[in-house]
């Protein structure tokens, strides 16, 4: 491969994981359910990018494997398993009130990338002198954006984005660090990701119909002291 | 082949309680399933101990997938034994609540599959494989944590569900570098024994990265402090035979994975894995002996003495010497056997008394007999009361921890042991032996006289869980010791 | 030399002549978008000479800086003119004036001014709408600072014309996350200083909801058409240093002859109409922030910005 086209291919998987930075920002702080979900979906596509591109640079098929399975997964089948599975009140909804307001939240979220950097760049060193890009830490600031985003948010479909978007983060940094992790393991944790919003988009929907709400992450009756626990009487 | 039939019984028994002929076969068949698994799990660990492993595991294709050692064995056997006192205990248990067949069905089906999840954690030979199995067990539990489908019930599921999979995702990224490391050393192939190979020539800021990764992401689902805040409420909310399971068996099937990064982190010198596990487990042990103080809901007792049970093997395990992993490895099985004993316990006094909480129980003795004596045998076990099993394993630990000279470590871990002691047993024992006029709630739960008898699936469990626990605090059979052994001797390279 | 004063010369007739058709344009663009037929896009040239044969009203009460004020609108864009790359990628007569943070600080004298004026001029909607300008201004500052902060950081320089020759030596430098985030958070920035949707509505005309407009309404006759006049041109001027500095100097002239220069022209408007074409697709798809939901969108804009300090600075 010419020299050109190396850094031209270097760059532009370097767009995709700052695009997919900016995404991560994005999920953190979007208030309406259903642009949460559409970031993901970019942040996504922004993924199997960067697999692709990474793929091309080094010649790992096994990648373009990756970047599919995405392709396929995350932007179709998730939104049809969640269509299948939740209450359609899950988009519709908006959290005009987050737990801290948003201008924290992504001040502490810039923090995190910061911290991303820090981490992530002497761990991609670490790994060789190939693996030096924007992938390790970014994906590692996904990573810790997608645990913010579970810890500041209280509506399903955010919390559940959050999660995924987790695993997005390893995913990104893992594409670049681990890149011939066997084709079986990749598609099993793809099967997993569509587990995991099955049994969720199930949960939810039993949420809404016992307790009459989607904010599940409000919660929170269950505590030691001064709890309700114990006066819940059995149902078995 | 004896492995993938294990891992398949389960499987054929879910597919099989699919199959509409009543409530009967539905949990005919679990039990039987679940039998025939403890059996042949029975025989694979026996062959483990006298060194016959079976042929296909050391060669051929099936090494780079499934391996068994005298770990996986040990974990094996532990979950096969559970989940056959639990299924017994679910016949009569589940009939108890007259649900409707669909209902039940999802019960069994959704039983069957956690376990097979579970016995497939130590089965996997591969890291990354083992993490899609703890994803696994978290998703095939979560629609029981959650089947009474009551507020607290689905908030506890909620909880278990984002926690067990954020920390999934951070574990994600400490597999994968893993996998990089062991590129960088050279390559290999990746699996548990592969990895023990390669990691001494592995970058050690690359391993050191993995190993806190999957600590800290695994250790969520163990429930260590300061990630344990999902624990108490799914291990209590969840009917009592699956809350057995959760504490009993998935939290060590789970630990199983943290500690088999043990000999392979122990290639670098200064990793400090030691000491990490040591300070998260005295960790836990402490915060927990003290929460135990104020818990409102009996079954969060149980819960919270896991919390401080997975403490406690993390410390035995971070002292560090080949005796106090010995002691570690049999407060596995210890903590196994009694605590699926102490949630059927707990199980028995709920349908007695019908609430959870501890204030408006009082005289439980005189309602229900069976269930007073059983939660106070259980407490008196889980506590580690002599001559009991969990006495023995956790007097070895102190001992080796003693003789290691780490004292400050040993003392905090003694006197956290002892509070939690009386932190339950204070609360067991007015539940049980408190006369009928000092709790505040007796205006609602007027003192009922008429004897309450269980059913006769839940008398059979609780003796039959009780007898290893009895048996485990005077006499370790012969096979087991050297299983346990061979298992304490895999947590040091 | 006199031939750079020329160009120099030429740059600025040629801000001060398109400005009004750019306005133009984007109004009807957005009438076209909206189903309408809209006004015709010399309709700004229309206005400005209207206004300009028309009396001028000036209260009695007000002071020199109302009078004043217009005369500073109008003037500092064309004193930015002189310092940024408008047709060429070379620098011209007296460019060496002032870097990028000077244009920020030229362009900045024109708010404060605009902020004094409608105080003096005692009407109340004035003292709102200057407020709420600041409060934009004081949010969008730190953006600017940072992303002259990373643009000097990758080019090592603030001066727009080396700046503008980064991104595209190699051609790999412009698909950099650092320059994409950079454009982005750009053109957030423009949205809130120039007063477009979805920070403030430009065509609205319900006083309570003016952010900018309402600064203006003590101004009548050539004043007004001053004040215009000056904010298309600074508006201009921020596109022209968006897509030839931060963007790319692709349809500058390189050359030295008056051909060339001359030739640039229609390239750049040209530039400019496809940026327009961006804007408008913005403008019609979002809607109007509420005020204090327009911290939130400043925040989204610092944060993109510093996302790409963060890409360039910390893997350096």
């Amino acid at each position: 491969m010419s020299d050109g086209a190396a850094q031209l291919l270097d760059s532009l998987d370097a767009l995709a994981c700052g695009l997919f930075l900016l995404t991560s920002f994005g999920i953190v702080a979007t208030r309406q359910a259903r642009g949460c979900l559409q970031l993901f979906i970019a942040q996504s596509l922004l993924l199997a990018a960067s697999a692709a591109l990474l793929g091309l640079r080094f010649h790992a098929a096994h990648l373009y494997g990756v970047a599919l399975v995405n392709l396929v997964t995350k932007p179709i089948i998730v939104p049809w398993l969640l269509r299948k599975t939740s209450p359609a009140g899950i988009y519709t909804r908006r959290e005009v009130e987050q737990v801290l307001n948003i201008p924290v939240t992504l001040t502490i979220s810039l923090a995190l990338a910061i911290f991303a950097y820090f981490v992530g760049i002497p761990l991609a060193r670490a790994a060789g002198p190939q693996f030096v890009g924007p992938n390790v830490p970014i994906g590692v600031a996904g990573l810790l954006l997608g645990a913010l985003t579970l810890t500041v948010r209280r509506e399903a479909l955010p919390l559940l984005v959050g999660l995924l978007a987790m695993e997005n983060g390893a995913f990104l940094a893992g594409i670049s660090i681990a890149r011939d992790l066997g084709m079986l393991v990749e598609l099993a944790i793809a099967t997993d990701g569509l587990v995991i919003v099955f049994i969720m988009g199930v949960l939810v929907r039993a949420v809404q119909q016992h307790v009459g709400t989607t904010a599940v992450g409000e919660l929170a009756s269950l505590r030691e002291s001064g709890g309700q626990s114990g006066d819940a009487e059995v149902t078995t | 082949m004896i492995v993938v039939v294990i891992l398949l019984v389960p499987v054929v028994a879910a597919l099989l309680v699919l199959v509409p002929l009543g409530r009967r076969w539905m949990s005919g068949v679990t039990v039987v399933a679940s039998i025939a698994n403890l059996v042949l799990t029975g025989a694979l660990a026996l062959d483990v101990v006298a060194g016959r492993l079976p042929r296909e595991l050391h060669d051929g294709g099936w090494s780079r997938w499934i391996a068994i050692d005298g770990l996986s064995a040990l974990i094996l056997v532990l979950i096969a034994l559970v989940a056959t006192t639990a299924a017994i205990y679910s016949v009569g248990y589940m009939e108890h609540g007259h649900l409707a067949v669909r209902k039940l069905r999802l019960y069994y089906a959704n039983y069957n599959l956690f376990v097979f999840s579970m016995l497939a954690i130590p089965s996997v030979a591969e890291p990354t494989l083992a993490w899609i199995v703890v994803e696994l067990t978290t998703l095939c539990s979560a629609l029981l944590v959650s089947f009474e489908n009551t507020r607290e019930a689905l908030e506890a599921a909620w909880k278990y569900v984002v926690l067990s999979l954020m920390g999934a995702g951070i574990a994600l990224l400490g597999f994968l570098t893993l996998f990089a490391s062991m590129q960088a050393a050279g390559g290999g192939t990746y699996t548990w024994a592969g990895l023990v190979e390669v990691a001494p020539r592995m970058p050690p800021l690359l391993l050191q990265t993995s190993f806190l990764l999957i600590l800290i992401g695994l250790g969520t689902k163990v429930g260590l402090v300061p990630m344990h805040t999902w624990l108490p409420d799914a291990h209590s909310q969840a009917p009592s035979p699956v809350c057995a399971l959760l504490s009993g068996v998935e939290t060590t099937s789970i630990l199983y994975v943290v500690l088999r990064m043990l000999p392979i982190i122990e290639a670098v010198p200064g990793a400090h894995a030691a000491t990490w596990m040591l300070v998260l487990g005295l960790l836990s042990v402490g915060f927990s002996a003290f929460l135990l103080l104020q818990v409102h809901d009996y079954k969060r007792l149980f819960a919270f003495s896991t919390v401080e049970h997975m403490g406690i093997i993390l410390t035995a395990v971070g002292l560090g010497a080949s005796a106090a992993g010995y002691g570690a490895m049999q407060q596995v099985v210890n903590h196994s056997v009694t605590k699926s004993f102490c949630f059927f316990a707990a199980g028995a006094a709920l349908l007695a008394v019908r609430t959870r909480d501890i204030a408006s129980v009082r005289g439980l003795i005189r309602r229900s007999p069976v269930a007073g004596s059983a939660l106070i045998f259980g407490g008196l076990a889980i506590t580690g009361a002599p001559p009991l099993a969990v006495f023995m394993s956790e007097f070895a630990i102190i001992r080796a921890g003693l003789a290691q000279g780490k004292y400050v470590a040993t003392g905090l871990l003694a006197v956290f042991i002892v509070i939690a002691f009386f932190g339950i047993m204070i609360h067991l024992n007015r539940m049980v032996f408190g006369a009928d006029d000092d709790g505040p709630g007796n205006e609602r739960h007027e003192p009922e006289t008429a004897k309450f008898s269980l059913p006769a699936s839940c008398n059979v469990a609780l003796v039959l869980a009780a007898v290893p626990v009895l048996v485990l605090g005077v006499y370790v059979p012969e096979p087991l010791h050297r299983l346990i052994a061979m298992a304490a001797a895999t947590l040091t390279r | 030399m006199t031939q750079h004063i020329l160009f120099n010369l030429l740059q600025v007739a040629v801000v001060l002549g398109f400005a009004p058709l750019a306005a133009g344009v984007l109004a009807r663009l957005k009438e076209i978008v909206q189903s309408k037929r809209g006004p015709s896009v010399v309709q700004p040239y229309r206005d400005l000479w209207k206004l300009f044969h028309k009396d001028e009203v000036v209260s009695e009460e007000s002071s020199w800086i109302f009078r004043f004020t217009p005369y500073v609108l109008f003037v500092t864009p064309i004193f930015v003119v002189l310092l940024i790359p408008v047709l060429t990628t070379y620098p011209l007569f007296l460019a060496f004036m002032g870097d990028m943070l000077g244009v920020g600080f030229v362009l900045a004298l024109g708010g404060f001014f605009s902020t004094v004026a409608a105080v003096d001029a005692a009407n109340p909607f004035g003292a709102v709408g200057a407020s709420r300008t600041r409060m934009v201004s004081f949010l969008a500052e730190p953006v600017f600072m940072i992303v002259f902060f990373t643009v000097s950081f990758v080019a090592g320089s603030t001066i727009p014309y080396i700046v503008q020759q980064k991104w595209v030596t190699p051609i790999a430098n412009f698909f950099t996350p650092s320059h994409v985030l950079l454009m982005i958070a750009f053109v957030m920035l423009i949205l809130a200083e120039g007063g477009r949707i979805p920070v403030d509505n430009p065509s609205g005309h319900f006083e309570l909801a003016m952010i900018d407009e309402s600064k203006w309404l003590e101004y009548s006759g050539p004043g007004l058409a001053l004040v215009k006049w000056g904010g298309q041109m600074k508006f201009f001027v921020l596109m022209c240093v968006f897509l030839n500095v931060l963007v790319t100097p692709w349809g500058l002239a390189s050359g030295h002859t008056l051909g060339a220069v001359v030739l640039a022209i229609p390239l750049v408007l040209l530039k400019i109409l496809g940026f327009l074409l961006v804007l408008v697709v913005i403008e019609s798809s979002l809607a109007k922030l509420r005020l204090f939901r327009i911290v939130e969108f400043l925040g989204a804009a610092f944060i993109t910005a510093v996302a790409a300090m963060i890409v360039q600075v910390f893997s350096a």
